[in-house]
C-alpha cells in the first residue's frame, strides 16, 4: 500500500448542542479522486473545514503524507499544499477576476502588485475550465455559475497536490461541469488528489474512484473503492436504509380552487414571463439549480421584490402585494426561509418571540399591551403541536438544534394562519428524523387544505412530496414534470429540462445518458 | 490622448474633478481676490492638514472599520511633540520620530484591542479617544505649549509665491497611499479584508494582522496631521484635533469611499477635500456666515452617500438586465 | 434579550444585578472616603445629572436597539432646546404648549435621521455624522450662536426645586420615561416589533414586521428623548445655551454610550436593558463626582470614563465567551 497523502484519523468535533463529527477517519491516496458524501448535515463540510484549518478537531489527527499536521489557520493548510474550493461563495467582489484568482499568493515585481503578471497568470486558468472572461473583469460583474468557476479557478491555480471541493457544481450548467470534470480527471491523471464533495450522485458515479461516507457525523463506510457499489448501496449507506419515496396518506387536490396563480409575471431581478397555478391542497415543487432564481421568485410573490410585469391571483382575485405585512395580514401567504439563521429566525431572541412574531399586533389588547401570558396562549398550541425540543418557551432560539429550529420556523406560520406556504429548502442541515416529520408535516398542511410551495434541491424531498415539478433556470420557467414517483424517471425528465430548456418533458436518450 | 481622455472620463472621480475645477473657474470669476496669493496660501494651509486627516480614516474605511479617535490622536501626538521640543528639551528630528511614534502606538492599541476583543471598532475607538484626550488635558490640564521651535514654526508658515512647505508631506502621504491601496500586497489585503473578510482569511489573509496594520498606519498619519498643525499654529494646543470627525469621514465618503469597507479612491478623497476647501472658501471670500461652513459639510456629506448609493442601485440594476441579455 | 419573567427574578438573574452591586460599591466608597459626597447639596446636584444623563443614555438606547446609531443626540438636544427657548422668550408661548412643541420638533429631527437613513439604505452612523453636522449649523446659523437667558420663571424654576430637600423633580420626569420605556420594550406589541426588526431585519422583514418603520420611529424617539434631556438641562443651567453639549453637541456622545453599553444593550441590536442602562447613567456619574471630589483633577475623569467603558465591554464579551464554552462543555 502506498503512502496516503492526506489522512483523517478518529476525528470528533463538538459545537455547542451538537457533535458535527464523531471518530471520523478518510485515507487520500494520490492519483485518486475520493468522494465525500452525506446528506445535509451528515458532517462533510465540517471535515473538510478541520482539513483546511478553518475548524480544529477537538480529538484525533489530521496527517500528510505520513506527517501529523495542526492547522491553525487556512494559511497553514495553503502552505501545506492543500487548494480549496470552499461551499459558500469566497471571492472579493470588487477585485478582478485575475486578482481573485491569485489572491494567496499576488505576483510582486520590486515589492509592488504586478497586474499585467496577474492577468497573464489567471488567463490559462479561466482557459482550462473554458471560462471566457476576462480576467480584468470584476468580480461582481459575473453571474453565480462565473463566479463558481472563478472559485475553482482559485483552487487551482495553487497548483497543490491536494484538492479538495466543496459542492463545487452547485450552479453550475451540465456543460460547464462535463469541462471540469475533464479536467479533474487529467490532474488525477497527473497524480493529484481530489477530494470531491457533492450531493448528486450521478456526478460521483461519473467522476469518483473512491468514496467515504458519512452518516449524522459518523462513518458509514470508509475510503471504499466505488466499483462494485450501486446507487442504491451508497444511497443506503448515506440515510441508513433502503431508499424509498415517502408514501404519505390521500389528500385531495382542490383543482377547481387556485389559491395562487401568477401570470406572465417578471421582476427587477430577472424574473421573465412567470406563469405558475398553485391550488388549494396542492404542494407544487420548484427545482432548479442554485442561482437559478427560485428564492428571489418566492420574495416577488410576499411582495419583498417588486414585480415589473404580470400580475398574481390569491384565491381567485387580483392581488397586488406591496410588503410582506400585506401578504401575511390580507392574502395568508407565508414563507418559511431557506436562510433559517439569517432569515428565519431572530437567533438571539427566545422561542415565544421567534413564534408570536406574526401574531402580536392580533394579540395585543388597548395601546398593544402584551404580556408573555397572552402570547403564549396563542403561540404554545403550534409549539406543541410541532413537538419542538426545547427546555422551555424561553430558551434562546440560537441554542436548539437545527431541526427544533426549523420547527420554530414553520411553527410561526401555523400561528399565522397562513393558508399559502413558500417552503424553501425545508431540511437543510436537518437530522433524519426530523427530517421525516417535516415531510410528515408538510403533507399534512397540505391535506388540511393549505397550498404549498415547495422549493428544494433534494430531488427524493421533492419526488416524495410534490404533485407537480415546475422547472426553473436562469431565472425562468423551462418546463413542468407530473410527479409519478418513480425516482429514476421523473429526476431524469428534470434535469432534461435544464440540460435544454428548448426540449420538451420527454428527455432524449443522450441528454440523459449524459447526465447519468 | 483620445485614449487617455476616455480613460480620465471613465474613472470613478471625473465628476468630482469637474465640479472642482468648474467651482474653482467660477470663484475665480466672481471673485478676483480668490487667486490672490494670499488666499491660495490659507486655502493649500487648510487643505494640508484635511489631507493628512482624510487619508488616516480613510485607510480604516478600507478595512470596513471607522476610528473616531483620529482627531484625539492626533491631539495627543500634538501636544506631546510640543511637550517634548519644551519641557524636554528634545531635539527636533527625534521629537518628531517620537510623535510619530506616539500616533502608530496609539493605532496599533485600536488595532489590538478590536482584534482581541472581537468588539466593534466603533465602541473601541470612541473609548480611546476618550483615554487619549483625557491624558492630552490631564497632562496639559488645557494650557498649551508655547515654546515652538523657530525651524518648527517656519516650516508652518514659509512659502514659495502662495505654495507653502506644508503641503509637500500630504502630498507625498497622498502618492504613498495611492501605492499602498493600489501597489502594495498589504493594501490589497486591507480592501480585501474590507470587502470580505471570511474569503480574505480563507484565501490565506491574516485578517488580524492586516487590521492591526491599518489601524497603526491611520495613527501614523493622524500623527503628522496633529505635527503640521503645531507647525502652522506655531503653539502645541491641547485642543487640536476636536474638529477632525467630520471632514476625515466627509472627504473619502465625497471621494467615493464604501462604508462597509472594501473600496475607497484616494485621488477621490483628495478631490473631496478640495472641494470641501472651495466650499469653505467660498463662504468666507462671499462674506457669508461662517457657521455655514458646518451645515454644508453635512449636506455635501448626505448628497455624497446618496449619490454613491444611487449609482450603486443603477449598477445594479444595469448588472440584472446584462444578466438577462446574457441567458 | 429583554428578561420577560418576574421583576425580582429579573433582578437577582442578571447582569444588572452585578451592576447594582458595583453602583453600591462605589456609593459606599465615595461616602466614607471623601469629604461632602453624602452631602444634601452634593445629592441634590448629583440627582440633577443623573436625571439628565439618563435621559441622554435613553436617547442613544432606542436607537441602539435598532441595530443603529445616533451621533446626533447632542445636536438635536441642543437644536431643539433653541428652538424651545425661542418659542418662550421671542414668540412668548407658555411653557405647557411650548415644551410638547419642543419635544415634538426633537422627535421630528430624529425622525430625519430615521427616514434618510431607511431611504437611502446608508447606515444610520454616516446620515448622523452630516445632520449633527448640520442641524447644530443651522442651529448656530439661525441663533447667531446667542443664548436664550430670558426664560419663563415657571420653567427655570422647575429645575431649582427640592423635594424633601435634596430629591430635584427632575428625577421624576426620568422616572416616569423609565416606567413607559419599560412599558414599551417588555409589555407592548410595539416594543416587541422594533426588537425584532433590530436583532434581524431580513427574519423580521420576512415575518411581517415592518422593518423601516421601526427604525423610523427608533430615531424619532430618540430625537424626543434628546430633547427632553436638552430641556431639563436648560432647566438647570437656567437658559438655553448653544454651548451646552459642545461644539457639534459632540460632548453628549460618550456619555450617550456609556449608560447603554454598559448596562448591556448590544450594539448589534435587539437586546435592550431599560433598568441597566439606567444603572450605568448613575455609575458614570457617581464616578465622575466621586472622581472630582477626591480631586483628581477634572482633565483626567474624561480618561477614566474610556477606561470604564473599554473595561466594561471588554468584561462583558469575556463574559459570554465564558459562557459560551460552558455551553460547549455542558
Amino acid at each position: 500500500m502506498t503512502d496516503a497523502f492526506l489522512e483523517v484519523r478518529g476525528a470528533t468535533k463538538d459545537f455547542p448542542g451538537v457533535r458535527a463529527l464523531d471518530d471520523v477517519s478518510m485515507r487520500l491516496e494520490p492519483g485518486q479522486i475520493h468522494a465525500l458524501l452525506g446528506e445535509n448535515g451528515a458532517g462533510k463540510s465540517t471535515l473538510i473545514k478541520i482539513l483546511t484549518g478553518v475548524y480544529q478537531p477537538d480529538s484525533g489527527e489530521v496527517r500528510l503524507y505520513g506527517e501529523r499536521q495542526r492547522f491553525q489557520t487556512p494559511r497553514d493548510a495553503i502552505a501545506a499544499g492543500i487548494g480549496v474550493v470552499h461551499q459558500e461563495r469566497n471571492l472579493i467582489n470588487r477585485f478582478s477576476v485575475g486578482e481573485n484568482i491569485l489572491l494567496e499568493n499576488l505576483p510582486t515585481k520590486s515589492g509592488l502588485v504586478d497586474y499585467a503578471a496577474i492577468f497573464e497568470q489567471a488567463q490559462p486558468w479561466l482557459d482550462a475550465l473554458d471560462l471566457h472572461v476576462d480576467p480584468r473583469t470584476p468580480v461582481l460583474q459575473l453571474s453565480a455559475a462565473q463566479m463558481q468557476l472563478v472559485e475553482i479557478a482559485k483552487a487551482l491555480s495553487l497548483q497543490t497536490k491536494i484538492l479538495l471541493m466543496d459542492e463545487p457544481t452547485g450552479s453550475i450548467t451540465p456543460h460547464e461541469t462535463e469541462v471540469l470534470f475533464n479536467l479533474l480527471r487529467k490532474l488525477r491523471d497527473d497524480g493529484v488528489s481530489i477530494v470531491f464533495v457533492s450531493h448528486k450522485l450521478e456526478e460521483v458515479f461519473a467522476l469518483c474512484d473512491r468514496v467515504t461516507v458519512l452518516r449524522d457525523g459518523r462513518n458509514a463506510c470508509e475510503s471504499r473503492p466505488l466499483a462494485g457499489l450501486r446507487r442504491a448501496d451508497i444511497v443506503k449507506l448515506m440515510i441508513g436504509r433502503d431508499e424509498q419515496i415517502g408514501r404519505f396518506g390521500e389528500k385531495v387536490i382542490h383543482r377547481d380552487r387556485p389559491a395562487l396563480v401568477l401570470q406572465g409575471v417578471a421582476t427587477g431581478r430577472g424574473h421573465r414571463d412567470i406563469n405558475l397555478t398553485l391550488n388549494k391542497g396542492e404542494i407544487v415543487g420548484l427545482y432548479g439549480l442554485i442561482g437559478s432564481g427560485r428564492t428571489e421568485l418566492a420574495k416577488a410573490i410576499i411582495g419583498a421584490e417588486r414585480l415589473t410585469a404580470g400580475h398574481i391571483e390569491v384565491s381567485g382575485r387580483r392581488a397586488n402585494i406591496r410588503n410582506v405585512t400585506e401578504a401575511l395580514r390580507r392574502y395568508r401567504i407565508g414563507y418559511v426561509s431557506e436562510d433559517r439563521k439569517r432569515e428565519g429566525l431572530i437567533l438571539i431572541h427566545t422561542v415565544l418571540r421567534n413564534v408570536g412574531i406574526t401574531i402580536w399586533d392580533r394579540v395585543a389588547r388597548v395601546l398593544g399591551f402584551t404580556t408573555e401570558r397572552i402570547e403564549s396562549a396563542s403561540a404554545l398550541p403550534y409549539i406543541k403541536r410541532l413537538e419542538v425540543r426545547t427546555p422551555s418557551v424561553h430558551q434562546t432560539v440560537g441554542n436548539l438544534s437545527g431541526g427544533n429550529q426549523q420547527k420554530v420556523s414553520v411553527a410561526k406560520w401555523l400561528a399565522a394562519e397562513a393558508e399559502i406556504l413558500i417552503i424553501d429548502e425545508p431540511t437543510i442541515g436537518i437530522d433524519i428524523k426530523t427530517k421525516t416529520y417535516l415531510h410528515e408535516l408538510i403533507w399534512g398542511l397540505a391535506a388540511d387544505g393549505a397550498a404549498i410551495l415547495l422549493i428544494s434541491s433534494d430531488m427524493p424531498e421533492m419526488i416524495a412530496l410534490a404533485d407537480r415539478i415546475v422547472v426553473m433556470n436562469d431565472f425562468a420557467v423551462v418546463g413542468e414534470v407530473q410527479n409519478t414517483r418513480d425516482y429514476d424517471e421523473v429526476s431524469h425528465r428534470i434535469m432534461a429540462h435544464i440540460h435544454d430548456p428548448s426540449e420538451d418533458a420527454v428527455p432524449a436518450p443522450t441528454a440523459a445518458a449524459a447526465i447519468a | 490622448m483620445r485614449g487617455a481622455w476616455e480613460n480620465l472620463r471613465r474613472t470613478e472621480w471625473f465628476g468630482l474633478l469637474l465640479i472642482a475645477i468648474v467651482g474653482a473657474l467660477i470663484l475665480a470669476a466672481v471673485k478676483q481676490s480668490f487667486l490672490s496669493t494670499f488666499n491660495v496660501y490659507v486655502m493649500l494651509l487648510g487643505f494640508s492638514i484635511s489631507i493628512m486627516v482624510s487619508m488616516s480614516q480613510m485607510v480604516i474605511i478600507a478595512i470596513g472599520q471607522m476610528n473616531l479617535s483620529v482627531g484625539a490622536i492626533g491631539g495627543l501626538v500634538a501636544i506631546s511633540f510640543a511637550g517634548f521640543m519644551e519641557v524636554w528639551g528634545l531635539p527636533i528630528p527625534l521629537a518628531i520620530l517620537a510623535g510619530l511614534a506616539i500616533g502608530v502606538l496609539c493605532g496599533f492599541l485600536n488595532g489590538i484591542l478590536t482584534v482581541i476583543t472581537g468588539i466593534t471598532a466603533f465602541i473601541i475607538t470612541l473609548a480611546t479617544l476618550s483615554i487619549f484626550k483625557g491624558i492630552n488635558l490631564g497632562i496639559t490640564e488645557a494650557q498649551p505649549f508655547y515654546e515652538v521651535p523657530a525651524v518648527v514654526k517656519w516650516f508652518g508658515n514659509a512659502s514659495i509665491g502662495p505654495i507653502p512647505y506644508l503641503v509637500i508631506l500630504p502630498i507625498l502621504a497622498a502618492i504613498a497611499m495611492w501605492y499602498l491601496m493600489n501597489r502594495a500586497v498589504i493594501g490589497r489585503q486591507m480592501l480585501a479584508v474590507g470587502g470580505n473578510a471570511h474569503a480574505a482569511g480563507l484565501s490565506g489573509i491574516s485578517v488580524g494582522r492586516t487590521v492591526v496594520a491599518a489601524h497603526a498606519i491611520s495613527g501614523g498619519l493622524a500623527a503628522i496631521a496633529g505635527m503640521l498643525v503645531v507647525a502652522r499654529l506655531q503653539i502645541g494646543q491641547p485642543t487640536i484635533g476636536d474638529d477632525w470627525l467630520i471632514i476625515s469621514f466627509a472627504a473619502p465618503v465625497i471621494g467615493g469611499a464604501v462604508l462597509t469597507g472594501g473600496h475607497v479612491s484616494v485621488i477621490g478623497t483628495c478631490l473631496g477635500v478640495i472641494i470641501v476647501t472651495l466650499v469653505s472658501n467660498a463662504l468666507v471670500l462671499l462674506a457669508i456666515d461662517p457657521f455655514f461652513v458646518q451645515l454644508l459639510l453635512g449636506a455635501l456629506i448626505l448628497g455624497a452617500v446618496g449619490l454613491n448609493r444611487y449609482r450603486e442601485v443603477k449598477a445594479e440594476a444595469h448588472r440584472g438586465r446584462t444578466q438577462e441579455a446574457h441567458a | 434579550m429583554t428578561n420577560h419573567r418576574r421583576p425580582v427574578a429579573i433582578l437577582f438573574s442578571s447582569n444588572q444585578f452585578g451592576l447594582l452591586l458595583v453602583v453600591i460599591g462605589f456609593v459606599l466608597a465615595f461616602t466614607f472616603g471623601t469629604q461632602g459626597f453624602a452631602s444634601k447639596f452634593n445629592l441634590f446636584t448629583l440627582g440633577r445629572v443623573v436625571a439628565i444623563d439618563v435621559m441622554i443614555g435613553y436617547a442613544m438606547m432606542v436607537v441602539l436597539v435598532t441595530g443603529g446609531l445616533n451621533l446626533a443626540v447632542g445636536a438635536i438636544g441642543v437644536a431643539s432646546v433653541m428652538f424651545g427657548g425661542w418659542l418662550m422668550e421671542v414668540v412668548g408661548l407658555h411653557p405647557l404648549i411650548a415644551v410638547p412643541v419642543t419635544i415634538g420638533f426633537g422627535a421630528s429631527l430624529g425622525w430625519i435621521n430615521g427616514y434618510a437613513s431607511v431611504r437611502s439604505g446608508v447606515h444610520s452612523f454616516i446620515i448622523t455624522l452630516a445632520t449633527m453636522s448640520i442641524f447644530f449649523g443651522a442651529m448656530i446659523v439661525l441663533t447667531g450662536a446667542q443664548p436664550f437667558r430670558a426664560l419663563p420663571q415657571e420653567f427655570i424654576q422647575f429645575g431649582k426645586m427640592r423635594v424633601f430637600g435634596i430629591v430635584s423633580p427632575l428625577l421624576f420626569v426620568t422616572l416616569a420615561v423609565t416606567v413607559l420605556l419599560v412599558y414599551v420594550f417588555s409589555y407592548s406589541s410595539f416594543g416587541r416589533k422594533i426588537l425584532a426588526a433590530g436583532a434581524s431585519p431580513a427574519a423580521a422583514e420576512l415575518s411581517g414586521v415592518p422593518v423601516g418603520r421601526m427604525f423610523i420611529y427608533g430615531h424619532a424617539i430618540s430625537g424626543a428623548l434628546a430633547c427632553v434631556a436638552g430641556l431639563m438641562l436648560t432647566m438647570r443651567n437656567g437658559a438655553a445655551l448653544p454651548s451646552m453639549a459642545g461644539q457639534l453637541g459632540a460632548d453628549w456622545l460618550l456619555p450617550s454610550f456609556l449608560a447603554p453599553v454598559l448596562g448591556g444593550t448590544l450594539l448589534t441590536g435587539g437586546v435592550v436593558s431599560v433598568i441597566g442602562t439606567l444603572l450605568g447613567a448613575v455609575l458614570v456619574t457617581i464616578i465622575n463626582n466621586g472622581l472630582l471630589l477626591l480631586q483628581i483633577g477634572e482633565f483626567w475623569v474624561q480618561m477614566f470614563l474610556g477606561l470604564i467603558l473599554l473595561a466594561a465591554v471588554v468584561l462583558d464579551r469575556l463574559r459570554s465567551v465564558l459562557a459560551e464554552r460552558r455551553r460547549a462543555t455542558a
